[in-house]
């Protein structure tokens, strides 16, 4: 509308201008051959406006070179055959350079369509490639092809094609003749873009689609065969610490049945001593595997009580009778926990550290206080652990690469199961070659005031 | 009993003690070792007359104590297997090992398998060979069965004389393969199949379940000492 009112203000002005500029010429020049300079104020409309304006353009100049300049002067006499020429001229130009303006436009058009087409599949491909997961930017990637093609909306689909929209018309997207999803856009205004923009579009998705089914596939692979080789580790380890103990019983309890075997008063001894021992180790191993799907199982209810942090250590570092070779030192820090499960947390770190000490080296066991938390750290003079292995330390049956020892690989996760059940946590520290720290949290307890009193 | 003497290998202690007393129940002197190193130690120090080694040692595995152990030592081996340890265990036989018995072991079995290995061991060549119905003349390359004369092949009867001659023990593929048809033929050990197949059909009296000649399945083959 606007655009309509700047063109008649523009025809007129053109009119106006050319109309004058006649009229500064006539002295000097025949005035029948000034009509041709209308032909200026028609050229420029016919560029910018089109033949809309262009016709009436050249009826008005034809009018006003008849009204102002054609004898008789201030009189429309239609008779004159000049007029009718003169009007001839400036409607076949209007006509020709409007359509060739038009055309033009057009071209410029069309060429400034594809050339939106292509900048934005360039763009998408880029971002496709660079691995943006496609799900998170179908909304963004819709809007700007809805933008591209001047329609209201479009919409992308993954996965099997449902009924479109109301009014849309659906194009599919596929890969390997299999259809992968589809994109929906208003049946449409602008044919010609949609049937050459669409189709490569989709061919992009497609491409874009099967990849991230193929990435999903390979992640699924992978995860699968983790989960086996898991497993493959969780049976071998079980086997071996299960068979391990029952080969020594089944020996010495052989020797001791049989009819053919001479045996001493001392080599009886043994033998009963070692079905002893590993009846220990095995009901040992029993009884973590059932702590342990307890835990998992979330089955481990704490019994929550006051307890003073370092009576409990001092009781865990007792029953494993390792009290000569473990220095406590510290605060005495509340805690609100399970005892007994606590003492096996710190039984069981100090047992690893333990482990992994070279004779004659102390373990140390500091308990210290924080404004929320409680923390004992167990820290060894062993070999210390590698960044890789300090979370793996706490799977069910991972074994340290430097473990020469026994034991089924359970006590750490069991300690990391209990600790949580109480509200704490576990972690290992350590750099390697100058040992490894095990860490235990627990939330700090407020001294009540009846203790303190 | 006899005062032979045995060196046991293993790094698992009760294992160990256990495997000790019942050894000197048996009559033996018995020597131990915990390690690789320690069980080469031992033996340079006091020849044992048979070794009983675990696969799995914390400084090496008994395949390389066998080995080692070979180079200048006949003494029979007995290996101490697990379920899920098979290629070490052929491995170890290969490598000179004797026999093995998978974890956990009968007392009765290890004993009578070493008993087999340690006679073997000291057995001379005999010129005839007799087992339950079966009797081989080495000498004269003629084989009956309950009397009646049984035609071999060469090959057949050359794998019939190194399974008799080392009967009791198990023979991996692989020694066998060497001894009846030379090193160039170690790994063809479908022909070896084919041959125990032919064999059992003219010594066996039910060559579908063989009383004389037996399968150590993904082992090799063993000709029992007696039925």
């Amino acid at each position: 509308m606007r655009r309509l009112a700047t063109g008649v203000l523009a025809s007129a002005v053109a009119v106006a201008v050319i109309t004058a500029a006649i009229a500064l010429l006539k002295p000097h020049v025949p005035v029948l051959s000034l009509g041709v300079l209308y032909v200026f104020a028609v050229l420029p409309i016919a560029v910018v406006w089109g033949l809309a304006l262009a016709l009436p353009v050249s009826v008005a100049s034809m009018l006003a070179f008849e009204w102002f300049y054609l004898p008789p002067v201030h009189r429309f006499s239609l008779r004159n055959s000049e007029n009718w020429f003169a009007l001839a001229v400036y409607l076949a130009t209007a006509v020709v350079v409007s359509e060739l303006a038009a055309r033009a436009r057009r071209r410029a058009a069309a060429a400034e369509q594809r050339q939106r087409e292509s900048s934005l599949l360039a763009e998408l491909a880029t971002e496709l490639l660079r691995g943006r997961r496609l799900d998170d930017e179908l909304p963004a990637i819709a809007g700007r092809a809805a933008q591209v093609l001047g329609v209201a909306s479009a919409e992308i689909s993954l996965g099997p094609a449902h009924r479109p929209p109301k009014d849309q018309a659906p194009y599919p997207l596929e890969i390997a003749g299999r259809t992968v999803g589809a994109i929906y856009t208003p049946a449409d205004p602008n044919a010609a873009a949609q049937r050459r923009f669409l189709p490569a579009l989709a061919a992009l998705l497609a491409v874009a689609v099967d990849r991230d089914r193929l990435e999903r596939d390979a992640l699924e692979a992978e995860a699968l065969r983790r989960s086996d080789l898991v497993k493959t580790a969780l049976l071998r380890a079980v086997s071996h610490d299960l068979r391990t103990p029952l080969t020594g019983i089944r020996t010495a309890v052989g020797a001791l049945r049989s009819p053919t075997l001479h045996l001493s008063d001392v080599d009886r001894a043994e033998l009963l001593d070692t079905i002893e021992v590993d009846s220990e180790r095995l009901s040992r191993l029993v009884g973590d595997l059932l702590d342990l799907s307890r835990l998992e199982a979330g089955a481990a209810a704490p019994e929550l009580e006051l307890w003073s942090l370092d009576d409990l250590v001092r009781e865990a570092v007792d029953t494993l009778g390792a009290r000569e070779h473990v220095e406590i030192v510290g605060e005495s820090p509340l805690v609100n926990v399970d005892a007994a499960q606590i003492r096996r947390v710190l039984a069981n770190l100090v047992e690893n550290a333990l482990k992994f000490s070279p004779p004659d080296t102390p373990v140390l066991v500091r308990i210290g206080a924080t404004r929320k938390e409680a923390i004992v750290r167990v820290v060894d003079q062993g070999p210390g652990l590698p960044e890789a292995e300090l979370e793996r330390v706490f799977e069910p049956f991972y074994r340290r690469t430097d473990d020469r020892k026994s034991g089924a690989g359970l006590g750490l996760a069991i300690a990391r199961g209990f600790a949580a059940a109480n509200g704490g946590r576990v972690w290992a520290e350590s750099r390697p070659e100058q040992g490894a720290t095990f860490a235990l949290a627990l939330p700090v307890v407020e001294v009540p005031a009846e203790l303190t009193a | 009993m006899t005062g032979q003497r045995v060196l046991v290998v293993d790094d698992e202690p009760q294992i160990l003690r256990a495997l000790r007393a019942t050894l000197r129940g048996a009559g033996y002197t018995v020597d131990s070792a915990a390690t690789a190193q320690e069980a080469l130690t031992a033996a340079a120090a006091q020849p044992p007359d048979a070794v009983i080694l675990d696969l799995v040692l914390p400084d090496g595995n008994g395949t390389e104590v066998c080995r080692e152990l070979r180079t200048w030592s006949e003494a029979p081996v007995i290996v101490l297997s697990a379920v899920g340890e098979e290629r070490e265990k052929i491995a170890a036989l290969d490598a000179g090992a004797d026999d093995y018995v998978t974890k956990p072991f009968s007392v009765e079995e290890l004993l009578a398998r070493l008993r087999a290995v340690m006679r073997r061991s000291g057995s001379a060549q005999e010129p005839v060979i007799e087992v339950g119905d079966l009797r081989i003349d080495v000498a004269d390359r003629v084989v009956t069965v309950g009397g009646k004369r049984v035609k071999l092949s060469p090959h057949e009867f050359d794998l019939l004389r190194v399974l008799a001659q080392n009967r009791g023990k198990l023979l991996t593929h692989r020694t066998l393969l060497r001894e009846v048809w030379g090193p160039a033929y170690q790994v063809e050990a479908h022909y070896l199949h084919v041959y125990v197949s032919h064999l059992r059909r003219k010594i066996e009296p039910d060559p579908s379940s063989p009383r004389y000649l037996l399968t150590e399945p993904g082992a090799g083959y063993r000709l029992v000492n007696s039925v």
